[in-house]
């Protein structure tokens, strides 16, 4: 059994700078705070460079329910990544907060636990990353203490709560059909198993990583709590967790379940198929940014369900989940920092961004564009081969319905676009911390588009 | 040389024909002097018997070759090209004349000594073409133009026998070889003999085919003079003689070919007993002497039916240049305009005669031990085609004897037609050599030559019989025409009505049929396309004012229900987590139901 530390080093560091920051938070005045988020980004920006080392390094499994594959690289890279640009957006609002410090760290925490998410081979391991990685994001979302905040931290708690029993007896279940908890053993034993046990146990334990991907059915947080709480608070929980989830899901589907157990592409491209058209239709009507964005997101999970239901068929299925989640998780990060630059949630307020703050709004502009699909963006690509993935694993229908969800997307997303090249209203303020984060974000979707080609290559 | 002997006359005849006028007044020598160019060409390539071997096809040799058979239809073709451009020298014909008749025997001359298919049939419609245009020669008349369309049409229609034919060779003996068809497959070779021997019933203007001949008269006496003797209607028993092997590989061929030939003797020479017309009369004993021709191909005879074929071109190229002389001078062919005309032409009158008693068989002429030689192959063969054959003799002695009476007759008034006319020089020694080989030509020794010295020849008995029947028959017909002819029946007259029968058996369902079809692509596809047109008009209209308005509509209506389905989707969002709860527990178990059903 390979028990070496240096392993996890990327989750190591992340551990350590959150222990760090909380103990940094207790011995420094409440002004000076600020010095918590620089401990914070740098453990961050040390477990990237772990992780960008790692990943250059051949496959291999730690503690036996830690895999260290190209699924788990991509999961750090793609968290720490889009963590570090959380944090960023956050450092400016919660400024002067009494409870600054612990901000910065329940973000890392969050990470850490989605990370852990994304590599756990073990279903003991998974509800343990689950849990790490949604109790801080439910004190992040009523950090605000308002009346919307506190709402929506019940509203997510009591979600993740009913679901996470949910997905705790799926555990249960499996590990008593199947005789283990490792993954490995689990897809050997689950293929003798009765196949009604393996079926309500299997739907019960994807409730979990559903609800931290916000799909159906674990998507009703992701509207509430998008809009109701911080900004930066709403960009964090609708990116990062996501992007373990789906490593999971993924995992679930491609190394726990035996082939064709549980009706596998079925019940993942039905769930896909379901996500994708309540995200896409619910987003029509929206004049608030913040939901219209929180149901792009449940949009885009359905996308990503898609190469997730084509776990194991095929060899497009893991790459298209790899760059689309990457490509997804940049440009959320870019849209949502757009939002938290301007501070105006109503649809309307964005009416001629593009004139007063051209950066601002050409990366808006490209993040919502990369959403709708359009080259040379990352998601353009992302889509691409999650179409491919579906053709090649043989759901023609599946790939039907996202072509029929990418079209309709457009029509919200041109919604929002539109507007900015009208003539503003008044100035527009944006705070430069969140608008270079977005602009990064918008270059880097389209660095990723443009130089997908090296990316998969890797 | 054997490239000299094809290439020559095609070249010349080319040029000549590019030249046009400007060849002028020297056309007429130009052509004489390529004839015998051509002839000393032929002598030489018969003595040194040259070869030339390409490929045409990839993979498919053959060329040109000069063997027994070759080198004694080269030597034919090119003395009877001589001696008719030699005899037309006076005449007055053009540039286009002489070309068309240069190209023409080129073309011969290639089917002569062609060794595959693909050459022959090169050859073969080339030859074809060029006779079109020489019996169509005076364009001016729309009635020589629909005869030359009556022979080409008749003649081509049996050459699609020669492409099948070559078909099945490459299909069946995987060669276009001549010498290997016989050689074919079993339902190959059968396929690849019928449609040879439908060619050469075609080109030969035997039974059936017969009346084209009939129409072919329009060309010029010279046209006739070579197109008829010794070149194209020659060219299908030459291919018979050639392809003997093939036609006695299949037992029918030989038959079908026997009986053809000496059906064509007898019915053709009962025609040509009735025709009141010189040229009818010898076009109609053309197909009749061919027809021993094929007798002697069907019955394996080959010194028979090529001494038959040589000896036959001497003589009947001599005939029709002596009625062409008569034309001329007396302004008709018909044979009760023709008394006096050969007392007044002396040196034609004389050739005249000596031409016709060698067609009637009188001894010691030619066609007296050439056909006599094919009795006797055909006597092996069978009593049935003897007795055919005698009787078709019998006939030509009593035509060869008409014509030869009505010539020589006095004029009714006693005044010859052209009295004291002197023929030109170079005409005159033209009827003359023809008139001596018409003479000799009996005497060469065949069978050497050919090199089937085991052939059957003439009983004397045989020999002696014929000739004595000849004879008398001669003087029987002579002594009728004395006393003012004969009646002749009407079925004879008109040729045994083959061209009505072919009009009305062939022509016209086949003119029926293509108007018929006509009228299909006219009112049924032309109809189905202008009525796509049409329809696509209305479709465009009615797009433009309906569907189009109805298509707007349905985006909108599209859009609208969008934004219904939109709204929809947002209302599980109810934002009561107790209703959250139920729903999701739902979905779950929907989903737990997909798990457990989809396989």
């Amino acid at each position: 059994m390979n028990e070496n530390p240096a392993d996890l080093a990327p989750e190591l560091c992340v551990l350590l700078a959150a222990a760090l920051g909380l103990v940094h938070g207790l011995f420094l005045p409440r002004d000076r705070q600020g010095r918590v988020a620089v401990t914070c980004a740098a453990g961050l920006a040390a477990g990237f460079a772990a992780a960008a080392v790692a990943a250059s390094r051949p496959a291999l499994t730690a503690f036996d329910a830690f895999a260290v594959d190209p699924i788990t690289h991509v999961t750090r890279l793609a968290v720490l990544g889009t963590t570090l640009g959380a944090v960023a957006l956050a450092a400016g609002g919660v400024r002067g907060h009494p409870r600054e410090s612990e901000h910065h760290v329940l973000m890392l925490l969050a990470a850490l636990g989605t990370m852990l998410l994304g590599a756990s081979t073990d279903l003991l391991v998974l509800a343990a990353a689950y849990l790490l990685a949604s109790v801080p994001a439910y004190a992040l979302a009523g950090f605000g203490r308002d009346a919307p905040g506190t709402e929506a931290a019940l509203k997510y708690y009591l979600m993740g709560a009913l679901l996470g029993v949910a997905m705790l007896g799926g555990v249960t279940l499996l590990y008593g059909v199947g005789r283990g908890t490792s993954y490995a053993v689990l897809q050997e034993g689950l293929g003798a198993a009765p196949a009604a046990a393996v079926a309500a146990g299997a739907v019960a334990l994807l409730a979990g990583p559903l609800f931290k991907a916000g799909a159906v059915p674990g998507h009703f947080w992701v509207p509430d709590v998008a809009e109701g709480a911080p900004r930066a608070v709403a960009a964090f929980v609708t990116t990062v967790p996501k992007i373990g989830a789906f490593a999971a899901l993924y995992r679930i589907g491609a190394q726990a379940l035996p082939p064709g157990a549980a009706g596998w592409p079925a019940l993942a491209g039905t769930v896909a198929a379901a996500t994708m058209t309540l995200g896409n239709l619910a987003a029509f009507g929206q004049d608030n940014v913040r939901r219209l964005l929180a149901y792009s997101t449940i949009g885009q999970a359905g996308f990503l369900l898609v190469p997730v239901a084509m776990a194991g068929r095929g060899d497009l299925a893991r790459p298209a989940l790899l760059f689309y989640v990457a490509a997804y998780a940049v440009t959320n990060l870019g849209a949502f920092a757009v939002v938290v630059a301007t501070g105006r949630d109503e649809l309307s307020g964005y009416t001629g961004l593009l004139r007063d703050a051209p950066l601002l709004g050409g990366s808006l502009t490209v993040c919502l564009l990369g959403f709708v699909g359009t080259p040379p963006t990352a998601v353009f690509v992302g889509k691409v081969l999650m179409f491919g993935a579906a053709l090649d694993g043989g759901q023609v229908w599946l790939a039907v319905v996202a072509a029929l969800n990418t079209v309709a997307s457009v029509f919200y997303y041109l919604r929002w676009i539109v507007p900015l090249f009208g003539r503003p209203d008044g100035p527009f303020r944006p705070a430069r911390g969140p608008a270079a984060v977005a602009v990064t974000a918008a270059a880097l979707s389209l660095a990723l588009g443009t130089g997908a080609g090296a990316v998969l290559a890797r | 040389m054997i490239v000299a002997v094809c290439g020559t006359p095609l070249l010349a005849g080319a040029l000549l024909l590019a030249a046009g006028r400007r060849a002028g007044r020297a056309a007429p020598a130009v052509a004489v002097g390529v004839a015998f160019l051509v002839l000393a060409a032929a002598v030489t390539a018969a003595v040194t018997r040259p070869a030339a071997r390409f490929a045409f096809l990839p993979g498919r040799t053959g060329g040109l070759a000069v063997d027994d058979l070759s080198a004694v239809l080269a030597v034919t073709v090119a003395s009877v090209l001589a001696a008719v451009l030699l005899y037309a020298s006076v005449e007055g014909y053009g540039p286009r004349f002489h070309g068309l008749m240069l190209v023409f025997a080129g073309a011969m001359l290639v089917t002569v000594t062609a060794s595959d298919l693909v050459l022959l049939l090169m050859g073969w419609e080339v030859m074809g073409a060029m006779s079109y245009a020489l019996i169509g020669y005076i364009w001016q008349d729309a009635g020589h133009v629909a005869s030359a369309d009556i022979a080409f049409l008749t003649t081509r229609a049996a050459d699609t026998g020669l492409y099948a034919a070559a078909g099945f060779a490459l299909a069946g003996a995987r060669s276009l070889e001549l010498s290997t068809l016989s050689g074919a497959a079993d339902p190959w070779r059968d396929l690849i003999a019928g449609g040879v021997v439908l060619a050469a019933l075609g080109k030969s203007a035997q039974l059936p085919f017969s009346f084209w001949l009939a129409r072919a008269m329009a060309g010029p006496s010279p046209v006739s003079a070579l197109l008829h003797s010794a070149t194209m209607v020659a060219a299908g028993a030459y291919l018979l003689l050639r392809l003997h092997p093939l036609l006695a590989a299949t037992q029918w061929a030989e038959t079908l070919v026997s009986w053809a030939g000496v059906l064509t003797a007898l019915l053709l020479g009962a025609v040509a007993l009735a025709q009141r017309d010189l040229k009818q009369l010898l076009a109609a004993s053309t197909c009749a002497q061919i027809g021993f021709m094929f007798l002697g191909a069907g019955t394996g005879s080959q010194a028979g039916g090529t001494s038959q074929l040589v000896a036959h071109a001497a003589v009947k190229s001599l005939l029709f240049l002596c009625a062409g002389a008569w034309l001329a001078t007396l302004g008709t062919q018909r044979l009760d305009g023709l008394p006096g005309a050969a007392r007044g032409h002396r040196l034609v009158g004389v050739t005249f005669g000596v031409g016709a008693l060698a067609l009637a068989g009188l001894p010691p002429l030619s066609l007296w031990i050439t056909k006599d030689t094919v009795l006797a192959a055909a006597r092996e063969r069978s009593p049935a085609l003897l007795a055919a054959g005698f009787a078709a003799s019998v006939l030509s002695a009593a035509y060869a004897a008409k014509a030869l009476a009505w010539a020589w007759r006095p004029a009714a008034d006693g005044t010859p037609g052209g009295p004291g006319h002197r023929t030109p020089v170079p005409a005159g020694t033209a009827l003359t050599a023809l008139a001596v080989a018409a003479c000799v030509l009996g005497a060469v020794p065949w069978r050497r030559i050919l090199g089937v010295p085991d052939e059957a020849r003439p009983h004397a008995w045989g020999l002696a019989v014929s000739g004595t029947v000849a004879a008398v028959t001669v003087a029987a017909v002579v002594a009728a025409v004395r006393r003012g002819g004969f009646t002749a029946p009407r079925w004879a007259l008109g040729w045994l009505y083959l061209e009505r029968a072919a009009v009305a058996g062939v022509a016209r369902p086949v003119m029926a049929l293509a108007r018929a079809l006509d009228r299909f692509d006219d009112r049924v596809i032309d109809g189905a396309v202008r009525s796509a047109a049409r329809g696509a008009w209305w479709a465009s209209r009615l797009a433009t004012g309906r569907i189009e308005v109805r298509v707007d509509g349905l985006t909108g209506a599209a859009g609208r229900g969008a934004r219904r389905l939109g709204a929809l989707a947002r209302r599980p969002q109810t934002g009561q987590v107790h209703l959250y709860y139920a729903q999701a527990a739902v979905v779950l178990g929907v989903l737990a139901a997909v798990a457990l059903l989809a396989r």
